[in-house]
């Protein structure tokens, strides 16, 4: 278990699998593309939390399960931890990641964007991120799902390349 | 050496989702399987108590049926592998449910397998009997 393969291979797999559901499979209806990519990333989050909980104890509270997301899962994945954890101590995390390595890749056209003509073109390339959003969001709710919490997780792209997860266990 | 043994997997719905007869004796495990089954569902709720008491993967002997002990190995998605057996070779079970553990991850990772459902590859049965001989 654990063999290697190239990070463009996973960029090229995911940014083809987002847009093969968005624009192809359920382009008339894309909050079932979003939910179909979100299910995805839900079943393989659960996979990966399997995989990496094998060597390390079990957790003694649900503090502790979202620091092993934000610290182990997170580096195995992006090679980098979660830069900032928010808590309201209520039941919801703010996990903040300043330099997103899937949306690195990504390029909003700059002309489109300041051009009012080409709205639609800009809409366009928010949503095509936000649709890929929807993966690591399934991926994050997998993992917390098999570790005993489960939540609804929202992604916010305000400032890119940084991103926002939002897990809502209530 | 005969050894009795029943080895059976439950999820964290507490739903055996595996459960294979893996002593080395022949006869009288046809008798007894039901009640070794039924012996290792009454430990459940042992286990249920003493998998929040500690953050160790391994608990070791969670209750005693004459002489058959009952040990547990419950995962971090509180998937308990769970070990009727009468002998007292406590490295040999540990080494065994790690192995284990490592085939249900496997198995867990082919996309087709509906997690939480039963467990019915015949490969992942050949494994685990062989794990036992080895082990146990």
């Amino acid at each position: 278990m654990g063999r290697e393969v190239a990070e463009s291979c996973i960029d090229g797999v995911i940014i083809e699998m987002v847009s093969a559901y968005a624009s192809r499979f359920y382009s008339s209806k894309p909050d079932l593309a979003a939910r179909r990519i979100e299910a995805i990333g839900f079943q393989v989050g659960h996979q990966l939390s399997e995989r990496y909980t094998m060597e390390r104890p079990r957790f003694a509270d649900h503090l502790e399960a979202i620091k092993f997301i934000c610290k182990d899962f997170w580096s195995e994945l992006f090679k980098k931890q979660i830069d900032n954890l928010k808590t309201n101590h209520r039941g919801t995390f703010v996990l903040q990641d300043n330099h997103f390595r899937w949306l690195t890749r990504i390029s909003l056209d700059p002309a489109a964007v300041a051009n009012n003509d080409a709205t639609s073109e800009s809409e366009s390339g928010a949503d095509m991120t936000s649709m890929l959003l929807y993966f690591p969001c399934g991926i994050i709710r997998g993992a917390l799902n098999n570790l005993g919490i489960s939540c609804a997780v929202s992604a916010d792209m305000t400032n890119l390349p940084a991103c926002k997860f939002t897990c809502d266990t209530c | 050496m005969t050894t009795t043994a029943c080895f059976i997997v439950v999820s964290k719905n507490d739903i055996p989702i595996y459960e294979a007869e893996v002593g080395s004796t022949v006869r009288q495990k046809q008798e007894q399987a039901h009640q070794h089954q039924f012996i290792l569902h009454a430990a459940l709720d042992l286990v249920q108590d003493l998998a929040w008491t500690t953050s160790a993967m391994f608990l070791r002997s969670v209750d005693r049926f004459n002489d058959l002990t009952v040990s547990v190995y419950v995962t971090a998605g509180h998937t308990r592998l769970m070990l009727l057996h009468d002998s007292r070779n406590e490295d040999g079970i540990k080494n065994f449910f790690q192995e284990v553990h490592e085939l249900y991850v496997k198995t867990l990772l082919n996309p087709l397998y509906l997690i939480g459902s039963r467990i019915t590859s015949a490969h992942f049965d050949t494994r685990v009997r062989a794990l036992a001989r080895k082990f146990l």
